[in-house]
């Protein structure tokens, strides 16, 4: 266990020992992973808090539940206590057609056309506004809404929401691709740097193997060196990705004033920081273990 | 200790460098291999070090058979030896001091207990006044003397030297072959590769002389003082 350590810290060592004799060559490795996790992470950061924002918009999205024509006082008694107790909406409001009218006559214009009209056209209905705004609880809270007897139908308002969802999905998956691809440019280019000084080095690996290393003893300071070189990568583009956010923030909330609203993007939990970090680690520990394959041939 | 029965080894490019040696190595011998260039000196020592395993026939290194011994065990057998190269191999990107450090890294050996057996290694052969010289800049003799530094380092039970004496002056060699006596004095097995005429060496100590890759009896002297 004691040798086991012993092994580890001096790998360590050994790697930290050659980052400080090769500085700046070690810090632009560092920093060309940097600027290829940057542009993913940042992408991230973005999608995450306008997914943020679309979950917070209340009182947009209005369900309008419209009765059929024939029904009388009781169904809609029924109905507003039916709709009242429905656990998925927050607050419902009846609207009854003679009151739909008199709005509509407030404006001269739609008066002098309303009176040209045999009857009233309008039907009755209730303005439900539900709890969840994600489109899965609302497009259920709308089938079980028009079963109801005497419902006639039932329209989401608020489809930009929907549509803003499905173009956020679709952000998401296209930052899962784009970090992929990236991840996998990583990989090689990593790699290949790690090969490059694997064969530098081999005369050394060689004389090792005759006097007794081991094949751990050997990979261990290059897996170090690929794990160390994500973690400063994974550092680096936590910075560049935190300075991206606060130049954008300035646009933005500029733009949001003008909504006004004081959304702004916020780099977001330490957790995330934290997940960037691991994944770029991960990165260089896997690009380092695949390009140690000069080290298994036998000399 | 080291034990060859019926040993063969065929390098497929250049065919049997070693043909059927038989012979046996006690501990806290010192053992000279002899033969002209190409008769296969250094071929026999990899396969007393375990670096080389035979083709035919058992080579057995304290009782254990090198060709029956998993590839991951390896290493740990050839821990037990110190070895000289015929062509040094020295580092030459590192100074003395870390060259000699490298066989004490591979057993697990850092810090404050390395530097000090470093320093006595360096002591032994007179470099503890180079110990910050880079390799390049040592005479022949100076890199001569560092790889048994480094050989001797980590106190192995074995210790092989493929021509130690190669390029050296008389005097110098004289010197050198005193150093591997003073290990066997300590009880070290030592085993040398040599083309150079014995002398009275031969009288003295057990022979393997080779000649094309077979042992000839002729030489063979094995009168113990
Ligand atoms: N790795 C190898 N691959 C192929 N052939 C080899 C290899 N090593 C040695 N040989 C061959 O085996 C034979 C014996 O070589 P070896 O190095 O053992 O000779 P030697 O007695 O040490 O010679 P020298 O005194 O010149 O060092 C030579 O014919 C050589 O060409
Ligand atoms: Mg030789």
């Amino acid at each position: 266990m004691k040798t086991w350590l012993t092994y580890h810290v001096q790998a360590l060592r050994l790697v930290l020992s050659r980052f400080q004799k090769n500085k700046l060559s070690t810090f632009l490795i560092c920093l060309s992973i940097g600027v290829t996790l940057a542009l993913p992470s940042t992408a991230y950061i973005i999608l995450d808090n306008l997914d943020g924002l679309v979950s917070n918009v209340k009182s947009e999205s209005k369900l309008s539940v419209f009765l059929s024509e024939n029904h009388n006082d009781t169904l809609v008694a029924t109905i507003q206590a039916a709709l009242k107790q429905n656990p998925a909406i927050q607050h419902v409001l009846f609207v009854s057609k003679e009151d739909a009218l008199a709005q509509l006559a407030v404006i001269d214009a739609n008066k002098a056309l309303l009176d040209t009209l045999p009857n009233n056209p309008l039907p009755d209905a209730f303005f439900v506004e539900p709890k969840l705004l994600d489109v899965i609880s609302i497009e259920s809270l709308k089938n079980e809404l028009s079963k109801i007897n005497g419902v006639e139908a039932v329209l989401v308002d608020g489809a930009w929401i929907k549509r803003l969802n499905y173009l956020l999905q679709l952000g998401q998956k296209v930052l899962v691709l784009l970090a992929s691809l990236l991840g996998f440019a990583l990989i090689v280019v990593i790699g290949n740097t790690i090969r490059m000084q694997v064969l530098t080095q081999q005369a050394e690996i060689e004389l090792s193997k005759l006097i007794g290393a081991t094949n751990s003893f050997i990979r261990r300071p290059f897996l170090y060196l690929g794990a160390l070189y994500g973690l400063g990568g994974g550092i680096l583009a936590a910075l560049i990705s935190w300075m991206i956010i606060l130049v954008l923030n300035q646009t933005v909330t500029e733009m949001a004033a003008s909504y006004q609203t004081d959304f702004k993007l916020i780099f977001s939990s330490n957790y995330a920081a934290l997940t960037l970090l691991i994944i770029a680690c991960l990165i260089g520990l896997i690009s380092a273990y695949f390009s140690l394959s000069p080290i298994y041939k036998k000399s | 200790m080291i034990v060859f029965d019926n040993v063969t080894k065929r390098y497929p490019a250049s065919g049997d460098a070693i043909s059927q040696v038989s012979f046996s190595i006690e501990a806290g011998e010192l053992v000279y291999v002899t033969g002209h260039s190409g008769a296969g000196k250094s071929t026999l020592l990899k396969l007393m070090a375990a670096i080389e395993r035979p083709t035919n026939g058992t080579v057995l290194i304290n009782n254990q058979n090198v060709n029956k011994l998993k590839e991951s065990t390896l290493p740990y057998i050839r821990r037990k030896f110190g070895l000289i190269f015929q062509d040094h191999k020295l580092l030459y990107d590192r100074n003395c001091f870390q060259n000699v450090a490298l066989p004490l890294a591979i057993n697990g050996i850092t810090g404050q207990e390395a530097a000090k057996r470093i320093r006595a290694a360096l002591d032994k052969v007179g470099l503890l006044n180079k110990e910050k010289a880079m390799p390049i800049t040592l005479s022949g003799g100076e890199q001569q003397r560092l790889a048994i530094a480094r050989a001797v380092v980590s106190k192995p039970s074995i210790l092989i030297a493929d021509e130690p004496t190669g390029n050296l002056d008389k005097n110098y060699a004289a010197d050198i072959l005193a150093l591997f006596k003073a290990f066997q004095q300590v009880g070290v097995t030592v085993i040398i590769a040599t083309h150079d005429a014995l002398g009275q060496a031969s009288q003295q100590n057990k022979v393997l002389h080779l000649n094309q890759g077979r042992l000839s009896t002729s030489a063979h002297s094995e009168v113990n003082a």
